[in-house]
């Protein structure tokens, strides 16, 4: 295991360079932020201190290369919408946003799961046909509409919950988890549906089946660790792909995470803080697909030993 | 834990490992996941002519089979229906309504669907009182006009790139699993609003987007075929006949992991939508005058309470389409698959699973 | 999970995977919920006693001399600090705060007289020499505060306290609305830091900040020493939803007593509040390139506007139609100026007879807006783009973020883009239309793209004088302008619509978006207190 995790993280170094490289020239690319933080009316001078105090002056390997050492001390530089240490804002935003992917794919796996399996267990019964039908819906719904339509429906006509924030009991996260979760499950539900078909067709299952044993014995004591594979790739895809959901769901409910940040750095032109909150989410999804990886050599020896190059 | 281990934790058929006719594999193993390549043996039959020949128990699939399979199963032929009627609607749509889809009259702004207001006010009109109905048709163009082309874009790219790299395996393959893993990391939400800003959002930097953001997906995909296959015997044959590695590859390799490919691709139309309407959430998708789906669900929010139907129908066209396609790829897979095509000349009741995603379909 | 490996020997024992996914949701689920009952203990339930404010962003900062940002403005500017005059929004008149007094003692000076007894939420007792020293540190500092280039330029005040009860400011030029000017900027201790901006400033407003949650929300508590009245809620608490129908709905769930900048679909509410907001929209035609250069195209644009329509389909019927870049109450609006009224046939003839004169009139031109401008903008660029087409003219809408934007509206302007027609939404804070004129109209303004040297003449004249005579200067000039240079198709003035929750009674003015009172907000009558 641990020469397996070396390599892996080994692997990911380079493309986590690359990644650190990216951020910066897809920064560049969006101009200098001068305009946006000076006042309309400054002057050339005004604007020239600005951008020589900011470093935008010099020459980009110049920049690039103040980039990459203050990177290495893992130093951002300071928001220049705030004022605030980039790092600091970063690390602030960061665990909203992994509280609410975990609680997300927790959720979504789980609900998978049953329901996936419940629709396998009799293939094109009335319960698996609902459970397609809804998956497959559940997964093409645009999740903003989604959001909106739960703040009205849920928070304003029948009062159950809280329209939006973070301030308030777990009921507050109802509205935003059930928005990022609709996706992932629906896709889910169908990866858990398909392969557990196939787990439950496999021989020794029949013979247990054919013994009697309960259909929750057959599933969850036989079927479902086979179909748990391919569950655990498509749910590291997917997780990853939260972020994207991340920044809808968090602009729509103002919560203080990582995808809104990124977003409002963009459109604020605050480099500091937009490369290092790429780059954190960077590196937790390098660390994501390795755990992925770990979890399929616990749950498939035969992965184990073969590492991926 | 239970006591009866699982003899075999393998779906996936193992290399020649299985030596049951091929009858009975294709009958036992219900084999639905895609990591379930099809069984050794119809997969080198499948290689040697084509990928289109018989597996045993399956019977002849003539071009005039295929719709009388897809007859058969209900949720696919209206599936087929309905895909057709859009892609009818985007190709010549625009011919019939002419330019209904952006004719304003702020008088008639916000008229709910009525029976009364012609063919054009059967779904109301929106805030600059254009016809729903139109604009619906006219969306329709656009959305697929990016929707194909990124999605084409990303599978040849992507299927090329990760059939190459799996076949050939060792450093080729790591580079390609790297750069995979470079463009996953991005946020592509992300990577999108840079672009989109700062370039103009015109429909071809959208499609490029789009595409590029995908392209992992396949990589990854064609990737683990194409590893698995590279020792197969049929594979091995053929290079020990001299046959160059592009055309092993063309030839032997590309078309057994095509289906899933394919499947992927039918369900990337989804994501590819669904992304295109976040963006135009954030202002930054299809710029009107044009307009898509998204666009129009976007735009519509918020008249949710009081012009449902400007967002709730174009909401509606994407979840239509995009559970068509699925269906619909869903059962082109098993088409398409020699192991499983029985299923389909079976009758409904007592088909077994289809599954409509395939696992390492990531969305 | 391809791998071509042989099966696991039999009997080997694994770990559940089931079992670790649930124990590593527990551990999640169980850290999120102490994330948010940590911030429970501010939950905002309607208890009567906090006042709860929902705006659409979080103030990048709350430093006072960057209160003319909105954002910033709308939190700190007579909540938190408070500058020594104050202007009165409905009749544009100035009002003594922390200033008791001012007269104009020489050309270039103006002297003022600062109130005994105020004390800064620190405790330090409030002089001339704090009044100084903000003047000082806002204006002449290398801070680059926002308020100094928005409302003073480049020049340096030259600024003396003389005693603890008066100061004088001193001018590089005559300036006869130096007292308004200074109404921006807010008063802090001198205590407070001059190298660097300060995140959470101290002042002398009825409000102190309690705590700011970053990302969350930011508290402010009653200031007990307060010089002045007492506001009635002892506590306020800003929080920010970008979403306007998220807005909305916290009016309408009770989460919140006030949310600004809902959309016009909720005007017709009873917990909606509509007031005039000083912001003028318009389109700001480059008449540096063809087609635009022409006047009479330039003036069939203006024709070819359905004002009346966009508002009543578009903006929720409330805003006014315009003909000049200033609203009424602001010193220089005309009341002579009507706005254009739509006639799309002397449009199509105009740009005919432009067409005929060999003015390229099938060139392209680019409609620039931003998204969030105001609500709508979307559908309002799509409305102009399609009454532009209607003339005979080409149009394509592009529409753009803040930055994009702002590198179409100042100078210098992008070149190589092609014919550019600008929306903007011009808020004219101040109350003086001296401060449009310079930036909008002067041929060489940060915000112009093209004028006149007669207009410019008349400008500068027309800043130098004061009283009536100003105002009929600057009114003749926004005529001129409609009637030579045409660089603006005015379209509305703008209505802000403010959620309003029952329990409370506020009336909003054409500041409120950018300096909301919350001393002003009471309870409403009847209600529980």
């Amino acid at each position: 295991m641990i020469p397996f995790l070396r390599k892996r993280m080994i692997s990911s170094a380079i493309p986590l360079f690359c990644v650190v490289l990216g951020v910066f020239f897809l920064a560049r690319m969006t101009g200098n932020p001068v305009d946006l933080y000076l006042p309309l009316s400054a002057t050339a001078e005004q604007r020239a201190e600005f951008s020589a105090a900011q470093g935008f002056d010099l020459s980009i390997p110049a920049q690039l290369w103040n980039y990459l050492v203050d990177a290495a001390h893992l130093d951002f530089g300071t928001s220049l919408r705030t004022g605030q240490p980039a790092t600091e804002m970063v690390l602030d935003a960061f665990p909203v946003t992994l509280q609410l992917a975990g609680v997300t794919m927790l959720l979504a796996i789980t609900g998978a799961l049953l329901v996936g399996s419940l629709a396998a267990y009799r293939p094109n019964s009335l319960v698996d046909r609902i459970a397609s039908l809804l998956s497959m819906t559940a997964a093409s719904i645009p999740d903003f509409w989604f959001a909106i339509m739960g703040v009205l429906v849920f928070g304003v006509s029948l009062g159950w919950l809280p329209t939006s924030g973070t301030l308030g009991g777990p009921e507050i996260w109802v509205l935003p988890v059930a928005t990022l979760l609709i996706r992932p499950f629906g896709v889910l539900v169908q990866v858990v549906r398909g392969s557990m078909v196939t787990a439950l067709s496999a021989p020794y299952v029949k013979i247990a089946r054919s013994k009697g044993a309960t259909p929750r014995r057959v599933i969850f004591g036989h079927a479902l660790r086979n179909a748990v594979t391919p569950v655990l790739t498509v749910a590291g895809d997917l997780a990853v792909g939260l972020v994207n959901g991340a920044v809808i769901v968090e602009t729509i409910f103002g919560w203080p995470g990582i995808g809104k940040l990124m977003i409002d750095s963009i459109l604020q032109r605050d480099f500091a803080v937009l490369q290092a909150a790429v780059l954190l989410t960077a590196v937790t999804i390098f660390a994501l697909n390795i755990l992925v990886d770990v979890c399929h050599a616990l749950t498939d020896p035969r992965v184990r030993l073969a590492v991926p190059a | 834990m239970p006591r009866e281990e699982p003899t075999t934790a393998d779906t996936t058929a193992g290399a020649g490992a299985d030596t049951t006719t091929v009858g009975t594999t294709a009958a036992d193993t219900r084999d639905t996941t895609a990591a379930g390549a099809p069984d050794t043996t119809a997969a080198d039959t499948a290689a040697d002519t084509g990928a289109d020949t018989p597996a045993g128990a399956a019977s002849s699939p003539h071009r005039a089979n295929w719709w009388r399979m897809l007859g058969r199963d209900r949720a696919a032929a209206v599936a087929a229906v309905v895909l057709s009627l859009v892609v009818l609607v985007a190709l010549f749509g625009r011919l019939v309504i002419g330019d209904r889809a952006q004719r304003q009259d702020l008088d008639s702004s916000l008229r709910p669907p009525s029976l009364g207001d012609g063919v054009y006010g059967l779904f109301g009109t929106d805030v600059l009182g254009r016809s729903v109905l139109a604009r619906l048709i006219d969306a329709a163009a656009t959305t697929l006009s990016v929707a194909v082309p990124a999605v084409l874009c990303s599978l040849l790219i992507g299927s090329a790139l990760g059939l190459w790299a799996g076949y050939h395996g060792g450093r080729r393959e790591s580079l390609a699993m790297r750069v995979a893993d470079v463009i996953l990391s991005f946020p592509s939400l992300l990577i999108a609003v840079v672009v989109l800003y700062v370039f103009s959002p015109s429909a071809l930097n959208l499609v490029l987007i789009l595409a590029v953001a995908r392209i992992p997906v396949y990589l990854r995909t064609a990737r683990a075929e194409a590893a698995e296959l590279r020792s197969r015997l049929f594979v091995d044959a053929a290079r020990t006949f001299g046959t160059p590695s592009r055309s092993i590859i063309y030839r032997h390799i590309l078309p057994i992991a095509l289906p899933t490919l394919l499947t992927v691709a039918a369900l990337d139309f989804c994501f590819v939508m669904l992304t295109e309407s976040s963006l135009s959430f954030l202002g930054i998708g299809i710029q009107p005058p044009d307009v898509s789906w998204g666009l129009m669900v976007a735009q519509g929010r918020q008249y949710l309470q009081t012009a449902w139907w400007i967002t709730v129908l174009p909401g509606l066209a994407i979840v239509f389409t995009t559970v068509s396609a699925t269906v619909l790829a869903a059962w082109v897979r098993m088409a398409t698959d020699p192991a499983q095509r029985w299923r389909l000349t079976l009758p409904t009741k007592r088909r077994g699973a289809s599954a409509a995603v395939p696992p390492e379909l990531i969305p | 999970m391809k791998s071509p490996v042989s099966s696991p020997p039999p009997g080997r024992r694994r770990p559940r995977p089931t079992t670790a996914l649930l124990l590593a949701g527990a551990v999640l689920v169980s850290s999120g919920c102490a994330v948010a009952n940590s911030a429970g203990g501010d939950a905002g339930q309607a208890d009567g006693r906090t006042l709860r404010v929902v705006l659409t962003q979080e103030p990048p900062t709350l430093e006072p001399c960057e209160a003319s940002l909105t954002s910033t403005g709308v939190v700190v500017r007579s909540n938190i600090t408070e500058p020594l005059v104050e202007r009165d929004p409905d009749s544009g008149e100035l009002h003594p705060l922390l200033a008791t007094g001012w007269k104009q003692t020489g050309p270039r000076t103006w002297t003022f007289d600062t109130r005994d007894g105020v004390t800064f939420q620190n405790g330090e007792p409030f002089t001339a020499k704090d009044a100084a020293f903000s003047i000082d540190r806002a204006v002449n500092s290398d801070l680059a505060c926002n308020v100094e280039g928005y409302v003073f330029g480049d020049d340096d005040l030259k600024v003396k306290a003389v005693g603890d009860n008066r100061l004088t400011v001193t001018t590089p030029e005559p300036d006869p609305i130096l007292p308004l000017r200074l109404s921006f900027v807010e008063i802090v201790p001198r205590s407070t830091s001059t190298e660097a901006k300060v995140r959470v400033p101290i002042g002398t407003g009825p409000y102190a900040v309690r705590s700011w949650q970053a990302g969350t929300a930011i508290s402010l508590s009653r200031y007990d020493d307060y010089w002045g009245k007492a506001p009635a809620f002892p506590r306020a608490r800003y929080v920010w939803r970008s979403d306007a129908s998220v807005r909305a709905a916290m009016i309408d769930k009770d989460e919140a007593e006030i949310a600004v900048a809902l959309d016009s679909m909720e005007a017709e509410k009873d917990t909606t509040a509509s007031y005039p907001n000083n912001e003028t929209t318009a389109l700001r035609l480059d008449g540096r390139e063809a087609p635009l250069d022409d006047l009479r195209v330039r003036r069939a644009i203006d024709l070819a506007v359905d004002r009346q329509g966009i508002i009543d389909a578009l903006l929720g019927g409330l805003a006014e139609p315009a003909g000049q870049l200033v609203p009424p109450g602001v010193v220089g609006h005309s009341d002579a100026i009507e706005p254009t009224r739509q006639n799309v046939a002397e449009a199509r003839a105009l740009v005919k007879e432009a067409e005929a004169d060999g003015v390229p009139t099938d060139r392209t031109i680019t409609l620039v807006a931003r998204n969030g401008m105001f609500s709508g903008v979307s559908e309002t660029a799509e409305a102009l783009q399609y009454q532009m087409k209607e003339i005979g003219l080409s149009v394509r809408v592009r529409m753009a973020d803040t930055a994009t934007q702002l590198q179409y509206q100042l100078r210098p302007l992008p070149k190589n883009v092609g014919p550019i027609a600008l929306l903007i939404m011009h808020g004219n804070q101040a109350g003086d239309a001296a401060f449009t004129a310079s930036q909008y109209l002067l041929s060489d303004g940060p915000q112009s793209t093209f004028g006149t040297g007669e207009l410019d003449r008349r400008i500068a004249d027309a800043g130098l004088l004061s009283g009536r005579k100003r105002q009929d200067a600057f009114a003749d000039l926004l005529a001129d302008q409609n009637d030579t240079v045409v660089q603006y198709t005015h379209i509305a003035h703008m209505t802000g619509l403010l959620g309003l929750s029952p329990s409370i009674r506020y009336e909003p003015n054409s500041a409120t978006g950018d300096e909301m009172r919350l001393a002003e907000v009471g309870p409403a009558e009847g209600a529980k207190d």
